[in-house]
């Protein structure tokens, strides 16, 4: 059940992902009301394949990293959604969708974890935390991939189609120091329970963990643009290359996780 | 009786045809009535700009109905109506609703999408119905048009993107600052078009605005006439430290905006944007300015390079906005017709039933000791005979007027069933 309605959520996520970039290159409503049509249809397959999960596993289903992910991809259509609808940034979803389809891909093959040594509900909420700063760097990143374009743009003097469709440098430079700020104290509070739950049930923080170390190093980069910003009055390009370098780590956290062996693997 | 526009426009007349047949409101309103006591034309709408002068008309022979009003306009100009008469290009039917809805959707206009020709299709039909020669034909098909213009507008970006310098400099600031509420603007030189752009840039929500130029007497004023501050001409860098977005435009032959001063400015803003519009000839900004982070500066070849990005763009949306003008016309014509062969049909239903109840009450009274349940018969059998009879020829009526071509069937039906009279009352 779960496995048949998550197969369904991503095909619709590849149709919502290609009407969205087809939308930002030809800018027809028609597109982006289809675009619209599909992101929904699919996340509502997705709330009913996490729904399925739950029933299934008889617990919430982020109990491993990648059903986290895919609950993180859950949050990051939802939050799409009603940003596109609230701002009207309508060419957010061609690059927020990809990220989510990527996100959703990994979950295609959860194994569930049943009977796990997860305890506590520290460890929840832990998990919970970490997944809702990773669905708002999934923002603070596509943003700052849309400033840097948007800026190339008005650089080149040239416009071209990105000129015309995406939203004005402000804007977006407003979106990726917002995603920052929110998903922050989310990253922070997440890690911080991690490493204290780490420390009473590994024995040690420092515990050889290939997600704790990049994540650390992740936590890193998002900490000294936000220090960058508040302080230094860093905006627009540097932020956003930071915005890039944090989110690819961040990738690679989430990458490890799933590829290498480690306390966080499958 | 037949609907059709008639009159020459940018696209195949000069100039120097268009204005001598241009008239103003009182003599619309003059031709207009003389035309409808002529009684030539059934109704009449004179639209006339100077891009255009067109007379959309119904009428029994629209052939005679054109050459007369158009002999009227040029009689009314005291204009030789022999060149007039072979420039004058006729649509009838649906091409003529089609150039309606592309006339008033701004897709005919010299400028595609521009937005005045609406208002004026708009006054031109309050014109005519005050001058009642408005009639059911021309009021549905204008309110349709002025429908048709509003969704090309909102659901096409035919009229979104500047095609004026100007325009073009206030655009890419909301590019660069989303909203221009609060922003400050600095005028660096004193002209006429550093005074459009700064106008534009304040209709937006800029504020405050500061002058500088070199001649401090021109700077106070330019300053009162746009509600802003003059500040002196050597106190430049500390207002560009002060605003967002700068329009220079002074005739200095060597630029007065150094890379120097502007990168130390870019120090004390921490980061905030600033942008340079520059129009002036030869340019007020050094060259390499706009290497600076968080630089941007466009000279007028930039500004015109926009210009030319943005009139493409219109194009582009023009045949989006002519695939929806194509269903629209589609129908609308699908509608008129079914309006144009209703009453047909209801008068045909009341003939053939006229006939029928006639003969039945003659029969009857031949048949005094008919039973009720006999009575019945024949009215149900007689009733049966013309629905039958009737069926052909109104799925006929109702498919033609689909196709858009109901007049020759109407006339049939009339003819053969002797409707003549009523028809079109």
């Amino acid at each position: 059940m779960h496995q048949t309605l998550l197969t369904l959520a991503i095909i619709g996520y590849v149709a919502a992902t290609g009407l969205a970039l087809a939308f930002l290159v030809q800018r027809d409503e028609l597109l982006h009301r289809l675009a619209a049509l599909a992101t929904l249809a699919a996340w509502i397959l997705h709330t009913g394949a996490l729904i399925a999960l739950a029933i299934e596993l008889g617990r919430p289903p982020f109990g491993s990293l990648p059903e986290a992910i895919s609950v993180s991809a859950w949050v990051v259509v939802l939050l799409d959604m009603s940003l596109e609808r609230r701002y009207g940034l309508s060419g957010l979803g061609a690059f927020v969708l990809p990220v989510a389809l990527a996100l959703s891909l990994q979950s295609a093959s959860i194994r569930p974890l049943i009977g796990q040594t997860l305890s506590g509900a520290w460890v929840w909420v832990h998990i919970g935390l970490a997944l809702v700063g990773i669905a708002a760097f999934v923002f603070n990143f596509a943003g700052a991939l849309m400033y840097l374009l948007q800026e190339r743009q008005l650089r080149a003097k040239r416009p071209g189609v990105l000129y015309y469709s995406l939203p004005a440098l402000a804007t977006l430079d407003r979106l990726t120091y917002r995603t920052l700020a929110l998903g922050f104290p989310f990253l922070t509070t997440g890690l911080l329970m991690g490493v204290l739950w780490a420390g009473a049930s590994w024995g040690s923080v420092f515990a050889f963990d290939p997600v704790a170390l990049l994540s650390y190093l992740a936590w890193a980069v998002y900490a000294a643009t936000l220090a960058g910003r508040a302080v230094g009055g860093w905006q627009g390009r540097r932020a956003a290359y930071f915005a890039i370098v944090g989110f690819a780590a961040l990738a690679l956290t989430l990458g490890a996780g799933l590829f290498l062996p480690g306390r966080h693997g499958g | 009786m037949a609907l059709f526009v008639a009159g020459l426009s940018h696209r195949n007349a000069p100039v120097e045809l268009r204005e001598q047949l241009a008239v103003d409101e009182d003599k619309l309103r003059e031709v207009l009535r003389d035309l409808a006591a002529t009684g030539v034309v059934r109704e009449a709408l004179i639209l006339s700009t100077c891009n255009r002068v067109e007379v959309y008309a119904v009428a029994d022979v629209p052939g005679e109905a054109r050459a007369a009003t158009f002999r009227h306009l040029c009689s009314h100009r005291g204009v030789d109506a022999a060149p007039v008469e072979t420039a004058l290009y006729t649509h009838a039917e649906g091409d003529a609703v089609r150039h309606a809805f592309r006339v008033a959707a701004s897709l005919d206009s010299m400028m595609i999408g521009e937005p005045q020709i609406l208002g004026q299709v708009k006054d031109a039909f309050a014109i005519a119905q005050s001058c009642e020669t408005v009639g059911p034909a021309l009021h549905t098909l204008f309110t349709q048009a002025f429908t048709v213009a509003k969704r090309v507008r909102t659901e096409t970006e035919i009229a979104r993107h500047a095609v004026s310098v100007s325009f073009a400099a206030v655009e890419l600031a909301k590019k660069i600052f989303a909203g221009l509420v609060g922003r400050g603007v600095l005028l660096v030189g004193a002209g006429k078009m550093s005074e459009l752009a700064a106008r534009h840039l304040i209709d937006q929500g800029a504020f405050p605005l500061y002058v500088a130029n070199r001649t401090w007497a021109r700077a106070q004023e330019m300053a009162r006439t746009l509600s802003g501050t003059a500040v002196p001409f050597d106190e430049l860098p500390t207002a560009l430290a002060a605003v967002d977005i700068v329009v220079t435009s002074t005739g200095a032959p060597d630029p007065v905006i150094k890379r120097e001063t502007v990168s130390r400015v870019i120090a004390a803003r921490r980061g905030r944007p600033l942008f340079f519009i520059d129009i002036a000839v030869p340019r007020d900004v050094e060259d390499t300015v706009d290497t600076l982070d968080g630089v941007y500066c466009y000279d007028i070849d930039d500004l015109k390079q926009v210009v030319d990005s943005n009139i493409r763009e219109r194009a582009r949306e023009a045949h989006r906005a002519e695939a929806l003008v194509e269903r629209e016309v589609a129908k609308f014509l699908v509608r008129q017709g079914d309006v144009e062969v209703i009453p047909t049909i209801v008068s045909l239903r009341e003939r053939l039933e006229a006939i029928r109840a006639g003969e039945v009450k003659r029969t009857l009274s031949r048949l005094p000791d008919a039973t009720p349940e006999t009575r019945a018969a024949i009215e149900a059998m007689s009733s049966a005979i013309v629905n039958k009879i009737l069926h052909a020829p109104i799925t006929k009526l109702r498919e033609s007027s689909r196709a858009g071509s109901p007049r020759s069937w109407l006339e049939l039906v009339h003819e053969l069933f002797g409707l003549g009279r009523g028809r079109n009352e």
